[in-house]
């Protein structure tokens, strides 16, 4: 009840204070360069030099008819399906399996599969650079040895095959977060509603379904939201793996504001594009808590 | 009591902050007369184990030399130099000497924000006109608004001399009786000679770009002219990519993708992981620059050799070189001269040695009498670098052509490679970019 109430004599700003580090430094190292990135997308600057010369909304309008953005753009779009939705299902499984029986090493199989989302993005590009190698990479040897030769390819080099193949790592990096969040949310769930459902006949996929799920709504949301931003703001590992190439097949919208702003010099057309996807990123995210409050309030 | 102390604590903290802040903008006010100790900051790219011990021996004894000196090194390599030098150049404290790689996105937007010392005076204090040609010297020059490459001031000394060729594994061509082609249709008949004996003709990864510029400009210098590879490089004279002898270039490569003569998975395979290919013995031939002859000495049982790409049947041949990637100094580092007698030292006969004892070419004339063998693969190179230069044959990097050259070209080739698109399709994708560039 007193909450809102200073005790007496206190100073009332005072717990305002306490905030106030924590936000010059966002203001100085997120709020800031934010603002900046979005002053310099109306320039044309090549990062250094003393003159930059106002534009207004040419970059954008060069971006719009950019067929690199447009490609890049797609590609995270399908990255969407390898960070997020695959994740997101294969967490759901490996959580209710975890859960269901208690088995001797548990706790060694959930650090196990959490592993690769603790490992940085870098050193994770540089270990699947190496197997997917075609000459001396696990993966071609393996498949070799059990007879699928057939099926060797130049994975990161091959038209078709670089965009899933670096998808693929990130669903092997997001999976154990997922998972994660998965487990910490099933705790919350009462048992009693297991008892009662398997008492009137429910089978496991039934409680699964509706039991589960409805009860991971918060945990599932937390996990769309987190890797959809991984998906359509990943650059380290395609830069890693394969620097866009081959041609554009891997091309991200991040990769394209790397190189147009560091290795081309057009720091206002990166801008941008760094704009544009930090709106995209923005509205998403709002979008689907939009629809998980939505939920929320239709059940209650 | 308790109040006050908690509002102290928080003014502590602020004043901590401000304080940080404060400290990055200032340059260092205390810094020691040159008396005590100086530190002379050097930036460079030399990251592979042979590179990086003749840099470090240098350092040393530039360091006995100059008492009181101290030079702190940082080692990047290319790629992470490229991105993170602008910045640091741009800084009151950033380094005083550094490699700035040459060509119009780095080193002539860096002269266009006058980052870079011009080094005209020291040209003439150093008589540095004796230890490299006018004609190497345009190579590292700008006008100084940065437009205008290949003449106005001098920015940068480079240390080593570089062309590409092709390797071959001695103890692979003996064993098979293969000799070094003297022609280029030679050349091919002997590609399809290996791929015929079960084995890769020539050991190549395009997973990292760079390097199917040096693949696809290896043979298009075969069949250009000096005046247009200088044209096009320095964008004078309106010249066009789109002409025959690129669209032949072109298809050879393509054609040589198709036959199979590239290490089997090739366009999955790194630049330094096709090298370690080579050196362990798998494939006969490898065409990249001299820079890897000091790799490939050390370390293996199999011997290897360096020949320049043989010409055409009557045509003369030029060959993609140059000089290495210049030292450079800051504008407005407070160490010019002492900079400068280090660029000085760089290019030294002793730098020479050592660079040339370690299997990489130098920029300048060895010392007399120095105890070098020259029977080996570095003196297939040094032979090679002199007959080009003597020769006046040494062409041009071409993606120093325009800012997005790089780019548009190492896409461009790979999807040629990967026979995504034709020859026609890549010299006209090329040249719209080139066009872009020019109308500008």
């Amino acid at each position: 009840m007193r909450s809102n109430q200073a005790y007496p004599g206190e100073n009332k700003w005072k717990g305002w204070l306490y905030l106030l580090p924590g936000f010059l430094i966002y203001l100085g190292f997120t709020f800031y360069p934010i603002l900046e990135t979005v002053r310099t997308s109306f320039y044309e600057w090549n990062g250094f030099s003393a003159r930059r010369d106002w534009i207004g909304l040419q970059n954008y309008r060069v971006m719009f008819y950019d067929a690199q953005f447009t490609n890049a753009f797609l590609h995270n779009l399908i990255f969407i399906l390898f960070f997020c939705v695959l994740p997101v299902l294969l967490g759901l499984l490996l959580a209710s399996l975890l859960t269901r029986k208690t088995l001797p090493g548990m706790t060694f199989f959930r650090t196990v599969l959490f592993l690769p989302q603790v490992i940085s993005m870098v050193v994770v590009g540089v270990i699947w650079r190496w197997i997917f190698n075609p000459q001396f990479g696990p993966l071609n040897i393996l498949l070799k040895a059990v007879g699928l030769g057939s099926l060797t390819r130049a994975w990161l080099g091959d038209f078709a095959l670089a965009l899933p193949a670096v998808g693929s790592v990130g669903t092997w990096v997001q999976y154990g977060f997922c998972m994660i969040l998965f487990l910490a949310g099933m705790q919350h769930i009462s048992e009693e509603y297991y008892e009662a459902s398997s008492l009137d006949g429910a089978n496991a996929f039934q409680q699964f379904l509706h039991i589960t799920i409805p009860g991971l709504r918060a945990e599932i949301g937390v996990a769309l939201v987190t890797t959809i931003i991984a998906a359509l703001r990943v650059f380290d590992l395609v830069y890693v793996t394969t620097r866009g190439g081959p041609g554009n097949a891997t091309l991200v919208v991040g990769f394209l504001i790397y190189r147009s702003a560091f290795q081309q010099n057009r720091i206002g057309y990166a801008s941008a594009v760094a704009t544009v996807l930090m709106i995209i990123i923005l509205a998403i995210s709002l979008l689907i808590r939009r629809l998980q409050n939505g939920n929320e309030e239709a059940k209650e | 009591m308790k109040r006050m102390r908690l509002t102290i604590a928080i003014l502590l903290a602020l004043a901590m902050i401000l304080g940080a802040c404060q400290g990055s903008q200032k340059p260092a006010q205390t810094q020691a007369p040159a008396t005590e100790e100086t530190t002379l900051v050097v930036w460079d790219q030399f990251y592979r184990d042979v590179e990086s011990q003749v840099m470090d021996t240098l350092n040393a004894e530039f360091e006995a030399a100059h008492p009181g000196v101290k030079i702190e090194r940082v080692v990047k390599t290319l790629d992470d130099l490229k991105v993170t030098l602008k910045l640091a150049l741009s800084e009151a404290n950033g380094p005083d000497v550094a490699q700035v790689n040459q060509g119009r996105s780095d080193m002539g937007a860096m002269v266009e924000a006058g980052l870079l010392l011009p080094l005209d005076s020291y040209l003439a204090k150093y008589n540095w006109g004796s230890v490299f040609s006018t004609s190497v010297a345009s190579r590292n020059s700008f006008t100084p608004d940065g437009k205008t490459f290949g003449q106005g001031n001098l920015y940068g000394v480079s240390p080593t001399a570089e062309v590409v060729g092709v390797y071959y594994n001695k103890t692979m061509f003996k064993k098979n009786g293969w000799e070094v082609p003297q022609t280029f249709e030679e050349f091919e008949a002997l590609l399809a000679k290996i791929k015929e004996s079960g084995q890769t003709p020539i050991s190549f990864g395009s997973l990292d770009g760079w390097n199917a510029i040096h693949e696809f400009s290896a043979i298009q210098h075969l069949l250009v002219s000096l005046d247009y590879i200088n044209n096009l490089t320095y964008g004078v004279n309106n010249v066009s990519f789109k002409t025959e002898e690129n669209i032949k270039a072109a298809a050879i490569l393509q054609q040589w993708a198709k036959a199979g003569y590239f290490t089997e998975g090739y366009p999955g395979i790194g630049y330094d992981d096709s090298n370690a290919l080579f050196k362990a013995g798998n494939g006969a031939m490898t065409i990249t620059g001299s820079w890897l002859a000091g790799e490939l000495i050390n370390d293996t049982d199999q011997e290897f050799g360096f020949f320049l790409m043989p010409p055409f049947e009557g045509k003369k041949a030029l060959a993609i070189g140059g000089v290495g990637i210049p030292f450079a100094i800051r504008k407005t580092s407070t160490k010019a001269d002492l900079a400068a007698e280090y660029l000085n030292w760089m290019i030294s006969p002793r730098a020479a040695e050592l660079w040339a004892k370690a299997g990489m070419l130098p920029a300048m004339a060895l010392p007399e009498g120095a105890d070098i063998d020259t029977d080996n693969l570095f003196g297939d190179t040094l032979r090679a670098w002199d007959a080009i230069n003597k020769g006046n044959a040494v062409g041009h990097y071409i993606d120093w052509a325009t800012p997005t050259f790089y780019d548009t070209l190492v896409a461009e080739l790979q999807k040629l490679l990967g026979s995504i698109s034709t020859p026609e399709d890549f010299v006209s994708a090329v040249q719209k970019d080139y066009e872009a560039y020019l109308s500008k």
